[in-house]
């Protein structure tokens, strides 16, 4: 008889081998997502390119040149590309199991059931964006660290709190998926409530000052305070790319607030989460 | 039956456009030191921007057709390709007729959040409405996007005769058409040698041109020559997607159905 | 303490009436109507460990529902339950180690992946050590003859196949409870046989306790010595198979070989004729009243045989479902603000 508690971590790397081994065998589609990922980098770096053609800066004072804008884009790429590749797949295959009844078989096995929900699959060809965004920041960070005129300087404490902040991005990005997913239990399968994600991630794309102006206030506090899409690429990106800026003090303020934003944003999906299940009704039979 | 939820849907359409205008606003402040309606960019004032952006989502009502491509795909894969044969209409005016009448039915309700939103953006529409003879090369432009949007995907719809992987090219396609029809920045920004090449591709038809005629960007003299361009790549595909048509289901029915 | 000990279990469903029309879809906007179904009705049950239980029933009848009560997939409206000691619906992590549920026709094995991967899946997930893991999973597959099965996908298997591999994935852990919905439906013959089989050897060996429910009487009769019959959400009957006809049938089928040359339409008078196949005839008549119309037709007619037999198990059940039916049904008509 089996007594003792299962190995979160090898739970976790079955099911990221059974995803790989389930990704291989569809191999155009893996080559598909490559070269997509590909066209769209290039697209968009090509866009960015133009763009500060015309602009030395994006936003007046706001530190944000052509190879710190680099830095924000990749970081952008990174934490979505992380978020595409662990938690989307199966938001949506959570809205499909609770739709069809087989949520059934979820509840049946002696693991926590956010835990399963959330990392049954894995979609191996979005690491293709990652990388992607991994050799834009080399490039960009490259560029910024060697030239003539306040060259940038990395220390590891800098790339180490980047990397924190990144995972701390992509568990904000998961909470609202998560959230958004379980209501599925009340309001049905939607696809409404996919567009939603798209919509509200569609404003952590850019830089926060953009929206610090004008009307736009509202939407800057909203969406930094009350659904912090806000802080998941800036913090990084700002950590990264501009430690020396003369905002400093700003920065770290907003640094700390990320922290508790994450902690809070987990422990609120969380409860989400499990409201929901408590309401889930199977399906007939 | 005019549902709530319906309005909200058209009205969230026009979400990721004002990501793109804070964008711009940014840019606009940077170039013009604080004071963003002084700036422009390749003869595109702040307010142009904003203008265009909303224009090119009337453009894409016209000019999108979502599902066309996959829906044809999946319909000669699945065989349902034999029903056309026998009846009295072909498979491709059907689909024309359908689409317009599903454009028709979801405008005519969908034009209150699309006025709205116009109206409230009033203000950037620093040259008001175009002359007459340019607003007649606007309407034509818009009613031809709509054709040419529609042969142009029914004809690669249609390549699922051939290839079974339609949806990849799909997805392929949707990818370069989000940037090369203007969709996500006004065209007049590519740099040489783009821009030529640019020019040269339909894509440009379908967001971006209906657009640039409206803002004053195409000049008259060569307003005509374009339109009659542009008649020209719609005859293209309506015939290369009727040859498809027929050279296809003579292929279909050599397997015997 | 008994294995499965339930009492006064209940569950409703609130579920939502639709309304047919325009006028009422638009007032659907405002105001909707719910009905009530009470899918569990005050369940009173005590199953012993080591017993195979199973529960008969209509379509509809609360067998399923009470199956996810006690597997803990949905929570009661009242009523308690214990399963070894837990209550199911706390999903306790010590009781789901202990259990199995397989639903017929609903597969939970990865689709595109061998079966052997979600096995390996499942050893993880329930910590089942290497050793005993892999001696079990060789005896189900050689019970259940999947051997070389292992290595295919899922999705290329036969359904029966498919169900052999859903039972494999159940006792890999040695559940000391199994829950089985309709395992065989859906299956031929031959699969429905070889799963049978399997299913008596595997309890007698283990002594694990299993509740069943089934259409077919084949499971039913070739596994279960205890039947429940749940019909509208109660429990009509708790008891062996034979008793269902001694309780439920007020009748008897006699056959008759009647000798030649003799007629046969006055048979009418002595019971209802289910069937006359010259020279055979088949009556139906009631129990009490046997004796008496034995002996009218042994003086009435010259017969070469004759049988006094039960009615067919399947019609005796039919019977009693349909007869629930015919009692009044409390549904509730509520009428709920939206929203």
């Amino acid at each position: 008889m089996a007594q003792r508690r299962p190995s979160y971590l090898r739970v976790f790397l079955t099911f990221a081998r059974n995803s790989l081994v389930r990704d291989t065998m569809f191999r155009t589609n893996f080559l598909l997502q490559c070269i997509s990922s590909a066209g769209w980098t290039l697209m968009n770096v090509g866009f960015y390119l133009i763009v500060f053609q015309h602009t030395p800066l994006i936003g007046p004072e706001s530190g944000w040149g052509k190879y710190e804008f680099f830095v924000f884009l990749a970081t952008t790429w990174l934490i979505n590309s992380l978020v595409q590749t662990f938690f989307m797949t199966n938001a949506d295959d959570y809205s499909e199991l609770i739709r069809t009844g087989n949520l059934d078989f979820v509840l049946l096995k002696p693991i926590d059931t956010q835990f399963l929900v959330s990392f049954q699959k894995m979609d191996w060809s979005s690491l293709s964006t990652f990388t992607a965004g991994v050799i834009l920041l080399v490039v960009a960070l490259w560029q910024l660290t060697t030239r003539p005129v306040h060259p940038l300087s990395i220390s590891p404490w800098m790339v180490g709190l980047y990397l924190f902040y990144l995972c701390c991005g992509v568990a904000i990005f998961y909470s609202l998926m998560i959230s958004l997913a379980s209501t599925s239990i009340w309001l049905g399968r939607n696809q409404t409530l996919y567009d939603f994600w798209f919509y509200i991630t569609n404003f952590a794309r850019y830089p926060m000052e953009i929206y610090n102006r004008g009307w736009g206030v509202p939407l800057w506090g909203f969406f930094t305070f009350v659904v912090p899409v806000l802080v998941v690429v800036n913090v990084p990106a700002r950590l990264l790319a501009q430690p020396l800026h003369p905002q400093r003090s700003l920065s770290w303020q907003l640094a700390c607030f990320a922290l508790l934003a994450t902690i809070v944003s987990l422990l609120a999906s969380r409860w989400v989460f499990q409201r929901a299940l408590l309401s889930y009704r199977s399906a007939s039979s | 039956m005019y549902r709530g939820d319906f309005a909200l849907g058209t009205l969230m359409r026009f979400l990721p456009i004002v990501t793109q205008i804070f964008l711009w606003w940014a840019i606009f402040d940077t170039i013009g030191h604080g004071t963003r309606d002084s700036a422009n960019i390749v003869g595109y004032s702040f307010s142009n921007m904003v203008a265009y952006y909303l224009l090119t989502m009337v453009s894409r009502a016209f000019s999108s057709m979502p599902g066309l491509a996959s829906g044809i795909a999946l319909q000669i894969r699945s065989g349902e390709i034999k029903k056309y044969l026998i009846q009295p209409i072909g498979m491709l005016e059907f689909l024309l007729l359908s689409r317009l009448a599903h454009k028709l039915a979801y405008y005519s309700v969908a034009v209150l959040p699309f006025l709205l939103v116009f109206s409230i953006c009033r203000g950037y529409f620093v040259d008001g409405w175009p002359a007459w003879d340019l607003l007649a090369g606007y309407v034509a432009a818009l009613l031809m996007s709509f054709l040419l949007g529609f042969f142009l995907e029914a004809s690669i719809g249609l390549i699922g005769f051939w290839f079974l992987e339609v949806s990849s090219l799909l997805f392929i396609y949707m990818l370069f058409n989000f940037f090369l029809s203007g969709h996500m920045f006004p065209l007049d920004m590519l740099p040489a040698p783009w821009d030529r090449l640019v020019s040269m591709l339909p894509l440009k038809y379908l967001a971006y041109y209906p657009a640039a005629i409206f803002l004053g960007k195409v000049p008259r003299e060569e307003l005509i020559g374009e339109l009659w361009i542009e008649a020209g790549w719609v005859v293209f595909f309506i015939v290369t997607a009727r040859v498809a048509y027929r050279l296809g289901v003579r292929r279909y029915s050599g397997y015997g159905g | 303490m008994a294995t499965i000990e339930i009492e006064k279990l209940s569950k409703s469903y609130w579920v939502y009436q639709k309304q047919e029309g325009l006028r009422a879809s638009l007032r659907g906007l405002f105001r909707r109507e719910y009905r009530e179904v009470r899918a569990v009705r005050e369940v009173d049950l005590t199953v012993e460990q080591g017993e195979f239980v199973a529960f008969l029933g209509p379509n509809g009848a609360g067998k399923t529902t009470t199956l996810k009560l006690l597997s803990g997939v949905i929570s009661p409206s009242s009523g308690t339950a214990r399963v070894m000691g837990h209550v199911p619906w706390q999903r306790e992590n010590a009781y789901r180690r202990r259990f199995a549920l397989v639903m017929g026709q609903k597969n939970q094995l990865w689709w595109d992946l061998p079966a052997q991967e979600s096995f390996r899946l499942h050893q993880q997930i329930y910590r089942v050590d290497g050793q005993r893991f892999q001696q079990t999973l060789d005896e189900l597959t050689r019970l259940l003859g999947v051997t070389n099965l292992l290595h295919q996908p899922v999705r290329e298997l036969s359904l029966g196949e498919r169900m052999k591999m859903e039972l494999i994935a159940a006792l890999l852990h040695s559940p000391d409870v199994l829950f089985l919905d309709e395992p065989t439906i859906g299956l031929d013959v031959v699969a429905q046989h070889a799963i049978q089989q399997f299913l008596k050897y595997y309890q007698q060996k283990r002594r694990i306790t299993i509740l069943l429910t089934s259409h077919y009487m084949k499971d039913v009769s070739a596994l279960c010595k205890r039947v429940v019959i749940i019909a509208d959400g109660r429990l009509h009957y708790d008891g062996s198979l034979s008793g269902i006809v001694d309780r439920f049938s007020g009748h008897k089928v006699v056959t008759l070989h009647l000798a030649e040359g003799q007629a046969f339409e006055q048979l009418a008078r002595f019971g209802t004729l289910l069937e006359i196949e010259p020279p055979k005839a088949k009556l139906r008549v009631a129990r009490r009243q046997v004796p008496s119309v034995m002996a009218a037709l042994l003086s009435a007619y010259t017969v070469d045989d004759v049988a006094v037999e039960d009615p067919p198990l399947e019609d005796v059940i039919a019977e009693v479902f349909s007869r629930v039916d015919d009692v009044a049904v409390d549904h509730d008509v509520r009428q709920a603000v939206f929203p």
